[in-house]
C-alpha cells in the first residue's frame, strides 16, 4: 500500500476521533496498524481510539501484546489510565511504577526518561506528562484510601505543572489541606509571568480563611480590565469579570463571611446564565437554605435528581429541601444516599450530621461529623460541629478541645468565637466569654444581620453576668434592633432592670415578653415579684411619686 | 391676612394631594383633600391659582413651568428638601412609573415593584420600596389568616422588613432618602421595633415635606410617652399644629388640644376633621352633650362620613339612647358594612341591648378587617368582663394597650379583670397605668383605693391617699367620701371618719340619694355624737334612722335609749368625764 493511502488513513482516524465516531476509529486504527506495520504511532492510536470506545481491556492487551508498555511513558501512562477505568488500582500503580515523593510532593527523580518530555520543546502548551502521571497515582492512592500518599501525588502532580487544574481542584474541593498548606503550597508553584492570572484564580479559590481586604484586591485584580493601569507588572488586570469561575468564587467568599442573601443573588445570576454549574451549586443550595427559601430549593433538587441522579449534589438538594421544611427523617436519608454516592463530598457529610444532631441524635450526628473531620482535615466545620454537639450535651472539656482545633483551622470564623464563648459562660468564666463574643462581634460582617442575633444576645448575657448592666442592656436593644419579637431577650431585658432596681422598666418588659410567649413560667414569676416589689415601694413613697406625676411612662 | 394664608395654604395643598397621589399615599392624599376643601372659600379669583376645574386640564398642559413659579412664590419661605422633589413631579413620568403606578393601583404590589426593579428615580424608588412592603404586608395578614390562634394572635412578620431596612439604611446613611424615603424608613423601623430611630427618621421626613398626614400620624403613634415629644426637632408649620392637636387628643389632654383646634378652625373654618376631633376630645372630657352636638352637625354635613362615627356611638352607648344607636347602626350598614367603625357601631348597639356575644361577635369583625383597631379590642373587652370570661378579656385588652399604651380604658380594664382574679398586685399596676394617664380622673383613684384595701395588701394609709386624690378630682360617685370615712372609722380615727361621713351625708341629702351608705353615715354619725357628749345631735341623726328598715332601725332605737339613759345619768351627775366612753 502506498505511503499516501496511509497518511489519509491516518486522517480518517484522527478525524473518527474527533468526531467522537469511536468504533469507525477502532475500525480504521485496527486496518492502519495493519497495514503500517504496527508502527508504534500507529498503535498508540489504536489504543487510544480503544480506550476512547470505552474497551479498556482491549487496550490495555494491545499495548502488553506488543510490548509497547515499557516503551514510552505515554504509552505506560494509557496503560495505567485503562487500569484506572477498570479499577484494578495496585496494578495501576505498578504500572506507573515507584516513584517517591516527599511530604510537600516533591518527586524524586528516578525515571530518567522523563527528561526526555520535559526538554522536548513544544510549540503549544501542553500538560505535563508527568504531572498527569502524579495525579494518576493520587486518585490511585486515593481509591486504595491511602489519603496520605494521594495528598502527596496530587501535590506533586500540580508542582509538576501548575496548569494540572484537576489536582488543584481535588486538593481544594475536597479539603485536603489547611489553609496555610494551600498558601504554601500556592507559593512554592512556578507559573510564568504571563499565567499570572492563573495564580490570581488559585489563590481566590483556596480557602477563604484569610483576610477579607486581601482576597478583595485579588478579585478587582481578576476583574479589572488590562488596559485600565499599565504601570506596574503586579497589578495588571486580567479581565476576568464575567468569567462564571470567578463569580462563583466570589459567591464562595461571599457565603464564608454569612452574607447568605448577596451570596444567593450572585448564584441565581449565575445559574441563569449556566444552569449546570457545579461547583456553585453547592453554594446555592446552601444559602437557599439559610434563607429559607423552599420554594426555590424544592424547584432546584427536582431539576437536578432528574438531570444529576448520579451526582452526590442532587440528593445533597433534596436533602437541604427536607431540612429546611424541618423533617429531619427525609432529609437525613437523602444525606446519607448523597455520601455513598461520593464519599467526598464534604456539605452532604454536615448535612447529614445535622439532621441527626436536630433530632437530638447526638451519636449518630457524631459519627457523621468525625468521618468529616477524618475526609476534610482542612475544613474547620466538622471540628466546630463536634465542638457544638459536645457543648449542647454538656461535655464542655471535649467542647473545648474541639472548638479550639476549629479556631486553629480557621481563625476568622466569627461562629466558632460565639461557641468558645458559649462555652466560657457555661463554665463561668464571664470574663472570658465576653472576650470571645466581642471577638465573634467584631468578625461578623457589618452590618449585623438577624443571624447574629445570638451572638449580640450572648453577649447582653455575658454582661449582665458581669453585672455591667448598663452595656448589658444596650446589648440586648441591640439585639432586639435585629430581631424585634425575642420574647426571652425581652424577660432578659427586663430581669436586667430589675437588677438595677427599676422596677417599672422590670415590669413593662416582662409584660412585652409575656405578651410574646405566654406560657414563659419564669417570666411570670418575676412579673409577680416585680409587682410586688413595686407596690410595696410606692404605697410608701413620698406623694410626687405615689400620684406618679414625676415618673414618666415607660 | 387671612386670605393670603389660605391662598398659600391652598396652593400647597392642591399641590401636595398631587403629590402624594402619584405615591400611592392614598390616605394622606384624603386628608389633604379634606382640608383643602376645610379652607375658607375663595373671594376672589385672581387671589390665588386657579380653581379647581382648571387644575385638571393644567396637567395635560405642557406649558406649566411659568406658571408654577409664580405658584412657588406664594408658598412663601421654607421647604428648600422638597425643591429637588418638585422638579422630579414636573418631568412626564417615564413609561415604566406608569404601568408600575397601574400595577399599584390594582393592588399589584410585587407586579409593581418588579416593574421597577430598574428604574432610578426618587419616586419610582419610593414606589418600589412601597408596593414591596404593602406586597409584605398583605402576605402577613394572610399568613395571619390562615395560621392565627383562637384570637388572630399570630408572630407572622412582614417578611420583606428586613431587606427593605438594608436597603434604606444604605441610602440614608449617605443621607440620600429624600422626604417619602425617609417617611419609608421610619415605617420600617418602627415595625422593626426601632422606635427612637424612627423618630428620627420621620422628623426628618415631615421637616423635608410636611405635607404628608400619613407620616405625621405615624410619629404620633411613636409619642407614647409625653416626654418625647419635646424632644422631637420639628420644623414651625401649620402641618405640625395639625400634628400637635393631634397628640394632644391622644394623650389625653384634652383642653390643650381643644384650644389647638380652635386656633386652626379660623385657619380652616369648613374642615370636618377638626370638628370631629373636637367632639372627640369632648368626649374624652366626659361632656357628652357637647360630644353629641357635634357629631351630629358633622352627620349633617357629610352624612356618608364613618369616620369617628364609633365615638359617637359611644356617646350614645354611655347616654344609653337605644333609638339614636339603632338609627346610626342602620345608617352605617347601608353606607358600608365591612368597615372596623360600622361593626364597632353594631357591637355597642348590640352591647347596649346586653346581647353580649352577638357584641363580641362584630367587635371581632371589626378586628379581622383592622387588626390594630384599638377601640374595637377595649370594647371587646368590656364584653368579655360582663360575659365572665377573664382570660379572653384580658387578652382582648393586653392587645389594645401592646397597639397605644395610652389607651386609659384599657388598663382601667386590665385592673378590673384582675381584681375579679383577686390578683390586687398586678390589678394596682394597671390602675396605676391609667392614673398614669387621666391623673384627674377620680375613677381609676377609687379603684387603685380599692386594691390597696384588699385582705392580701391591706395597705390602708395608702388606700386613704388614693381615695383623697379621687376626692380632690371630683368624684361623682361619692364612692370615696365613704370609703374613707369607713377606712378611719375601722382604722379608730373616729374625727376623720365623722369628718366624711358628714360629707357624704351633705352629698347625699344633695344628691336625694339615701342608700345603704346613708344608713351607716348616719348610724356613725350617732354614735360619735353620742360619744362626744352632743346628745341631741345624736337623737337627730337616730331620729332620722327611724325611717328606714330593719337592722338600721333596731340599731337607733337601741342608741336612742342609750342615749336618753346617758341624758338621765348626767343630769345626775354633770361633773362625769366622757373620754370614757370612746369606743
Amino acid at each position: 500500500m502506498r505511503e499516501g493511502e496511509v497518511e489519509k488513513l491516518r486522517a480518517v482516524v484522527r478525524d473518527c476521533l474527533g468526531k467522537h465516531l469511536y468504533s469507525s476509529a477502532i475500525f480504521f486504527a485496527d486496518k492502519l496498524a495493519t497495514l503500517a506495520g504496527n508502527a508504534t504511532q500507529d498503535l498508540y492510536m489504536q489504543a487510544q481510539a480503544l480506550y476512547l470506545g470505552k474497551q479498556y481491556r482491549r487496550a490495555l492487551h494491545l499495548l502488553r501484546r506488543h510490548h509497547l508498555v515499557s516503551a514510552d511513558l505515554r504509552f505506560r501512562y494509557l496503560a495505567a489510565k485503562c487500569l484506572e477505568e477498570v479499577k484494578e488500582w495496585d496494578e495501576c500503580l505498578a504500572m506507573l511504577g515507584d516513584g517517591e515523593v516527599d511530604e510537600e510532593g516533591n518527586v524524586q527523580m528516578t525515571d530518567d526518561q522523563d527528561t526526555e518530555f520535559l526538554d522536548r520543546d513544544v510549540e503549544e502548551r501542553e500538560i505535563n506528562i508527568g504531572a498527569a502521571i502524579c495525579l494518576l497515582r493520587g486518585r490511585a492512592f486515593e481509591a486504595l484510601e491511602n489519603r496520605a500518599r494521594a495528598l502527596r501525588w496530587f501535590k506533586a502532580a500540580l508542582k509538576a505543572d501548575p496548569y494540572c487544574y484537576e489536582a488543584f481542584e481535588h486538593l481544594v474541593d475536597n479539603h485536603m489541606l489547611t489553609s496555610d498548606e494551600e498558601a504554601s503550597l500556592l507559593y512554592s508553584l512556578k507559573f510564568d509571568p504571563e499565567d499570572h492570572w492563573l495564580s490570581l484564580l488559585y489563590s481566590c479559590r483556596a480557602k477563604k480563611y484569610g483576610q477579607l481586604a486581601a482576597i478583595e484586591s485579588k478579585f478587582v485584580e481578576l476583574e479589572r480590565e488590562p488596559d485600565e493601569s499599565q504601570l506596574e507588572d503586579d497589578s495588571v488586570g486580567c479581565s476576568l469579570k464575567d468569567n462564571n469561575d470567578v463569580v462563583a468564587c466570589r459567591a464562595d467568599l461571599l457565603y464564608h463571611h454569612g452574607e447568605f442573601q448577596r451570596c444567593y443573588d450572585t448564584t441565581k445570576a449565575l445559574l441563569e446564565k449556566d444552569p449546570y454549574h457545579l461547583t456553585c451549586m453547592p453554594l446555592h443550595i446552601g444559602a437557599a437554605l439559610e434563607l429559607g427559601r423552599k420554594n426555590e430549593l424544592f424547584l432546584r433538587a427536582h431539576n437536578l435528581v432528574q438531570e444529576y441522579p448520579n451526582k452526590a449534589i442532587a440528593w445533597f438538594a433534596v436533602g437541604c429541601y427536607y431540612y429546611c421544611i424541618r423533617q429531619f427523617d427525609h432529609a437525613r436519608r437523602y444525606f446519607c444516599k448523597a455520601t455513598t454516592l461520593e464519599g467526598s463530598f464534604a456539605p452532604a457529610w454536615l448535612g447529614f450530621g445535622n439532621a441527626y444532631a436536630a433530632q437530638d441524635e447526638s451519636d449518630q450526628a457524631m459519627a457523621a461529623y468525625r468521618t468529616a473531620a477524618r475526609l476534610f482535615a482542612g475544613c474547620h466545620l466538622p471540628a466546630l460541629c463536634i465542638g457544638m454537639e459536645y457543648l449542647r450535651t454538656n461535655n464542655l472539656n471535649l467542647a473545648e478541645q474541639f472548638l479550639m482545633q476549629a479556631k486553629s483551622i480557621c481563625s476568622t470564623d466569627p461562629v466558632v468565637y460565639n461557641e468558645l464563648g458559649v462555652m466560657a459562660f457555661r463554665n463561668k468564666d464571664y470574663e472570658a466569654a465576653a472576650r470571645w463574643l466581642r471577638k465573634a462581634l467584631s468578625l461578623a460582617p457589618p452590618p449585623l444581620t438577624e443571624a447574629w442575633e445570638p451572638t449580640v444576645v450572648n453577649l447582653a448575657h455575658t454582661l449582665r453576668k458581669l453585672k455591667s448592666y448598663v452595656e448589658a442592656i444596650s446589648m440586648y436593644e441591640k439585639a432586639l434592633a435585629l430581631y424585634p419579637k425575642g420574647a426571652s431577650t425581652y424577660a432578659a431585658l427586663g430581669f436586667t432592670h430589675h437588677l438595677q432596681g427599676s422596677t417599672g422598666k422590670a415590669i413593662d418588659f416582662y409584660h412585652k415578653a409575656l405578651g410574646l410567649k405566654s406560657d414563659d413560667t419564669f417570666t411570670a414569676e418575676m412579673l409577680t415579684t416585680a409587682l410586688t416589689e413595686e407596690c410595696t415601694r410606692l404605697s410608701s413613697a413620698p406623694d410626687s411619686q405615689f400620684f406618679s406625676l414625676g415618673v414618666g411612662l415607660p | 391676612m387671612a386670605t393670603v394664608w389660605s391662598a398659600a395654604h391652598r396652593v400647597e395643598l392642591r399641590r401636595a394631594i398631587r403629590h402624594l397621589r402619584d405615591r400611592g399615599l392614598y390616605a394622606a392624599a384624603k386628608w389633604a383633600a379634606e382640608q383643602l376643601v376645610g379652607l375658607p372659600e375663595e373671594t376672589s379669583r385672581n387671589a390665588g391659582p386657579p380653581p379647581a376645574p382648571y387644575s385638571d386640564s393644567e396637567k395635560t398642559k405642557l406649558k406649566r413651568p411659568s406658571r408654577r413659579k409664580d405658584s412657588t412664590t406664594q408658598v412663601g419661605p421654607g421647604y428648600a428638601g422638597s425643591g429637588n422633589l418638585r422638579e422630579e413631579d414636573e418631568e412626564e413620568d417615564d413609561d415604566v412609573l406608569l404601568l408600575a403606578k397601574a400595577f399599584f393601583d390594582m393592588r399589584e404590589y410585587r407586579r409593581a415593584a418588579h416593574a421597577l426593579r430598574g428604574s432610578t428615580g426618587k419616586k419610582a424608588f419610593f414606589l418600589r420600596c412601597y408596593a414591596t412592603y404593602l406586597a409584605g404586608e398583605k402576605r402577613k395578614e394572610e399568613e395571619i389568616i390562615e395560621l392565627a390562634g383562637p384570637l388572630g394572635r399570630s408572630d407572622a412578620v412582614n417578611p420583606e422588613l428586613v431587606g427593605l431596612e438594608q436597603e434604606l439604611f444604605a441610602l440614608y446613611s449617605k443621607g440620600a432618602l429624600d422626604a417619602f424615603g425617609s417617611y419609608m424608613y421610619g415605617v420600617v423601623l418602627h415595625e422593626r421595633e426601632r422606635k427612637a430611630d424612627a423618630c428620627t427618621v420621620l422628623c426628618a421626613s415631615v421637616n423635608a415635606y410636611p405635607w404628608n398626614w400619613s407620616a405625621w400620624l405615624e410619629l404620633q403613634a411613636l409619642c407614647t410617652d409625653p416626654d418625647i415629644l419635646p424632644t422631637l426637632n420639628l420644623n414651625d408649620h401649620w402641618m405640625r399644629d395639625f400634628f400637635l392637636a393631634s397628640v394632644d387628643l391622644d394623650l389625653q389632654r384634652n383642653s390643650d388640644g381643644l384650644a389647638r383646634y380652635r386656633a386652626l378652625y379660623a385657619l380652616f373654618p369648613r374642615s370636618d376633621h377638626i370638628l370631629a376631633q373636637t367632639a372627640t376630645a369632648h368626649y374624652n372630657l366626659r361632656d357628652f352633650d357637647e360630644a353629641e352636638g357635634l357629631f351630629e352637625e358633622l352627620l349633617r354635613s357629610d352624612p356618608y362620613r364613618i369616620e369617628g362615627m364609633d365615638i359617637y356611638s359611644n356617646i350614645l352607648y354611655v347616654k344609653e339612647c337605644f333609638a339614636a344607636l339603632s338609627h346610626l347602626a342602620h345608617k352605617s350598614v347601608l353606607t358600608d358594612k365591612y368597615r372596623p367603625e360600622t361593626c364597632c357601631i353594631i357591637g355597642n348597639y348590640y352591647s347596649l341591648k346586653a346581647q353580649h356575644e352577638k357584641a363580641v361577635l362584630y367587635f371581632k369583625r371589626a378586628l379581622r378587617l383592622n387588626r390594630k383597631y384599638l377601640s374595637a379590642w377595649t370594647l371587646m373587652g368590656h364584653e368579655y368582663v360582663e360575659m365572665k370570661n377573664t382570660p379572653a378579656a384580658i387578652d382582648a385588652y393586653r392587645r389594645a394597650v401592646d397597639i397605644n399604651p395610652r389607651d386609659y380604658r384599657a388598663w382601667y380594664g386590665l385592673g378590673q379583670t384582675y381584681e375579679i382574679l383577686a390578683m390586687p398586685y398586678y390589678a394596682l399596676y394597671y390602675y396605676r397605668r391609667a392614673t398614669q394617664l387621666r391623673p384627674h380622673d377620680a375613677r381609676m383613684w377609687c379603684a387603685m383605693g380599692q386594691c390597696y384595701e384588699t385582705e392580701q395588701l391591706n395597705m390602708h394609709d395608702a388606700a386613704i391617699r388614693c381615695y383623697r386624690r379621687a376626692l380632690s378630682n371630683s368624684d361623682r360617685e361619692g364612692i370615696a367620701l365613704h370609703k374613707l370615712a369607713k377606712l378611719h372609722e375601722n382604722l379608730g380615727q373616729a374625727d376623720q371618719a365623722a369628718f366624711y361621713y358628714r360629707k357624704n351625708l351633705e352629698r347625699m341629702e344633695a344628691d336625694q340619694n339615701e342608700g345603704q351608705d346613708f344608713v351607716d353615715a348616719l348610724l356613725f354619725l350617732g354614735n360619735y355624737c353620742k360619744n362626744k357628749g352632743s346628745l341631741e345631735e345624736a337623737e337627730k341623726f337616730c331620729d332620722r334612722l327611724l325611717d328606714y328598715g330593719d337592722p338600721a332601725k333596731e340599731d337607733a332605737k337601741a342608741l336612742l335609749r342609750e342615749i336618753r339613759s346617758v341624758q338621765q345619768h348626767t343630769a345626775n351627775l354633770p361633773s362625769m368625764d366622757l373620754e370614757q366612753y370612746t369606743p
